[in-house]
């Protein structure tokens, strides 16, 4: 077989299985999608949210604590991995079918490392809505305990108006 | 600094190519207007898709990211005239830009005017731009690929191109073996 028809063989080859083999563009950042999800109301989950799916032990559940170490030492979700965000970014390690709940102080931090994640083509990712904030006031010490809290140790507390000022506000964002 | 080392690396190696490929002969160049040697068609649809197919899987296998790959943008009628004014000097002239290169390189006379043409040419539309820059700049279409334009997925596009390049190559052998 001359050289020619070698060479022809395997642009037909090559062109042939084109067709089936996707794209060829690395995963890029697509805003609309990503606006989408965030006016859905599908890029964070709750603290309740969260808390039923430690307690189910979701199936590839990873909670990722933005926070600094000596944050994390005093306290942190059950479960959850210390790992600051310039970490997360730089070298993520993470399976692709993975749920990865981001979570920080205030929750500003963790909707950012949701935008690098989402952009790194990651597809399970959340942030949690309120940070730590959220978890301590409605898993830990809601107004009113259920068996999930309970689950995790809750103790009730009496609410304030300020506390439910706090929580119409937090619920509004 | 490394870049262009490279730059000029790539050139003298397409430059050596386009020569040893007999593309320095004005007449050889001429004759696929004539349809009597093909030689232009079949090493500029072979570079192109050995180019397509290699940028294809490359990117596919994650070896080379395509968003890093310029891609000129498109002013159609700008380019719509300069294509017409291009392949006429080609046909007049029996060369193109890089072939005008390595027929000078090589010592050819022909070349050589042609280069200074080539060269004049930049010049006169370089001095003339003020009136000419509406036009230069009009119908501009962005970096559009044919995916974009046809709508369709990029490996169908690769696909259709191979087929249409091997369909060219058979007919290309066809027309020279008669003439």
């Amino acid at each position: 077989m001359s050289i020619h028809r070698v060479l022809a063989f395997v642009a037909i080859v090559l062109g042939a299985l084109a067709p089936f083999a996707g794209s060829p563009y690395r995963a890029t950042l697509n805003v609309q999608t990503l606006a989408k999800q965030v006016t859905n109301e599908e890029d964070h989950v709750t603290a309740l949210e969260l808390a039923a799916w430690i307690h189910d032990r979701k199936h590839g559940l990873r909670v990722l604590d933005l926070r600094a170490e000596a944050d994390f030492d005093e306290y942190h979700v059950p479960g959850a991995e210390s790992i600051p965000l310039d970490a997360l970014v730089a070298a993520p390690h993470f399976a692709k079918d993975e749920t990865l709940v981001l979570i920080s102080d205030g929750g500003a931090h963790a909707a950012q490392a949701w935008v690098f994640l989402r952009a790194l083509g990651y597809e399970h990712v959340y942030f949690l809505r309120g940070g730590l904030g959220e978890w301590l006031d409605d898993v830990m010490n809601p107004t009113k305990t259920s068996a999930l809290t309970r689950y995790f140790g809750a103790t009730p507390r009496k609410e304030s108006t300020a506390d439910s000022v706090a929580n119409m506000r937090r619920r509004g964002c | 600094m490394n870049a262009l080392l490279i730059a000029v690396g790539i050139g003298i190696a397409f430059g050596w190519t386009l020569e040893r490929a007999g593309l320095g002969d004005a007449r050889k160049l001429a004759g696929q207007f004539y349809f009597t040697d093909f030689t232009v068609f079949k090493v500029m649809f072979s570079a192109i898709l050995v180019a397509m197919l290699g940028a294809f899987w490359l990117g596919r296998l994650g070896v080379l990211d395509l968003a890093n790959v310029y891609v000129p943008e498109t002013w159609l009628m700008p380019q719509l005239l300069g294509g017409i004014i291009f392949g006429a000097g080609f046909v007049i002239a029996g060369l193109c830009p890089g072939t005008s290169c390595v027929a000078a390189a090589s010592g050819r006379i022909d070349g050589v005017a042609v280069v200074l043409g080539m060269f004049a040419g930049v010049l006169v539309t370089g001095l003339a731009f003020a009136p000419l820059q509406r036009f230069y700049e009009s119908t501009a279409r962005g970096s559009l690929t044919l995916p974009q334009l046809l709508h369709v997925p990029y490996g169908v596009v690769v696909c259709a191109i191979v087929v249409i390049a091997l369909l060219g190559f058979r007919a290309a052998q066809w027309c020279e073996a008669r003439a």
